[in-house]
């Protein structure tokens, strides 16, 4: 069924701009060609971001910050196994996605601890990189509170994830 | 930013001191290097969406679009500029279908709008950022794709309870900061 949405949308986008009599290969083209100097602009970014991951994961910090923190996640009800995947979701997208597909063939596709951690995964996002890629084209030195709220966020998330995993 | 990476790194790096020199420059290497090829990837995402952007732009479907969002942008982010709007409702578009990587460039586009310079993040500007970290899809493909893949009897089991889960994370960021940004405002006019 979603395998449709995308080729449909494009369908009805070629369409209705070749009835609007807009030139639609000259202008994909101009659109493409935005994406070079965009990808040049962030990709320091990127890089910094990835290595400051990298380090913090091969250092064992994570393995030992999820110990440390075990007793609040399980007050939470957010199972032991699944606090280095809820320390790491926001900092990498690849890095969780992997560690996902340790949990799922660790303890089973269908398992309580496997639900849980799939929708942890889909409800939440790559906070730190979504956001240093946001305002790396800006000025912005100081972004207040929208770190601490997506960080909370994210946090009720995997709680509540939990816990509707448990009854649904 | 500044202070959360230098705590990262300065962190780990004296950690990995005393367990593993030899692989602080080895993994920094590896992961500048998977950076790039996950730019290069990138390059290819964006030059796709970005094509199609153009044409949804050129045909005038943007506009249509940041109609129909228009109550709901002006609601949340208080704006009044019409090129942002567009922006701005193409990135939730986009966020909302699942397709983080197109949202990107048109969430990067509508922040670079919002940047009044000043150094400090507008209002508008946190309450972008905040949708697009909790982001509110509707289809989590990549983690079905890989449930199935890992021998589930239903993969798709999960969508309803993330959609429910990542709702109520949205509606949380947005009423956590409008919130803030009332206090902020608040406090602002009490200092002229």
């Amino acid at each position: 069924m979603s395998a449709y949405i995308i080729p449909i949308i494009f369908i009805a986008i070629f369409c209705y701009s070749k009835y609007k009599k807009v030139n639609t290969y000259d202008t994909f083209v101009r659109g493409a060609k935005k994406s070079i100097p965009l990808v040049v602009d962030i990709f320091p970014y990127i890089a910094a971001i990835m290595v400051a991951v990298a380090l913090l994961r091969a250092s064992g910090i994570t393995a030992l910050l999820a110990n440390a923190l075990s007793p609040v996640f399980n007050f939470l009800g957010v199972p032991t196994e699944l606090i280095e995947l809820v320390l790491l979701r926001p900092f990498t997208g690849s890095g969780s996605y992997a560690l996902l597909n340790d949990v799922l063939v660790q303890y089973g596709a269908d398992s309580y601890i496997s639900r849980c951690a799939c929708v942890i995964l889909g409800c939440s996002e790559t906070i730190f990189y979504v956001t240093t890629v946001y305002i790396s084209q800006t000025k912005v030195k100081k972004l207040l509170y929208a770190i601490p709220i997506a960080l909370i966020c994210a946090t009720f998330g995997a709680v509540f994830a939990c816990l509707l995993c448990k009854i649904m | 930013m500044n202070k959360i990476w230098f705590v990262m790194v300065v962190g780990s790096i004296c950690f990995l001191l005393w367990r593993d020199p030899s692989s602080v420059l080895d993994s920094m290497i590896d992961a500048s290097g998977e950076a790039f090829s996950l730019c290069i990837e990138l390059c290819a995402v964006y030059a796709v969406w970005l094509g199609v952007l153009e044409l949804v732009e050129a045909s005038g479907l943007s506009e249509k679009l940041a109609k129909l969002l228009h109550p709901l942008i002006k609601k949340l982010f208080k704006i009044d500029d019409k090129e942002t709007e567009k922006m701005i409702a193409l990135n939730m578009s986009a966020n909302i279908l699942g397709l983080g990587n197109a949202a990107t460039p048109m969430g990067i586009n509508a922040i670079k709008r919002l940047d009044d310079g000043s150094g400090v993040a507008t209002n508008a500007m946190i309450m972008l950022i905040v949708l697009n970290a909790t982001s509110l899809q509707l289809l989590p493909s990549t983690v079905v794709g890989l449930r199935s893949s890992a021998g589930s009897t239903s993969p798709s089991d999960i969508i309803l309870p993330t959609i429910i889960v990542t709702f109520c994370t949205c509606l949380l960021g947005i009423c956590l900061v409008k919130l803030c940004n009332h206090i902020r405002d608040k406090l602002k006019r009490k200092k002229k």
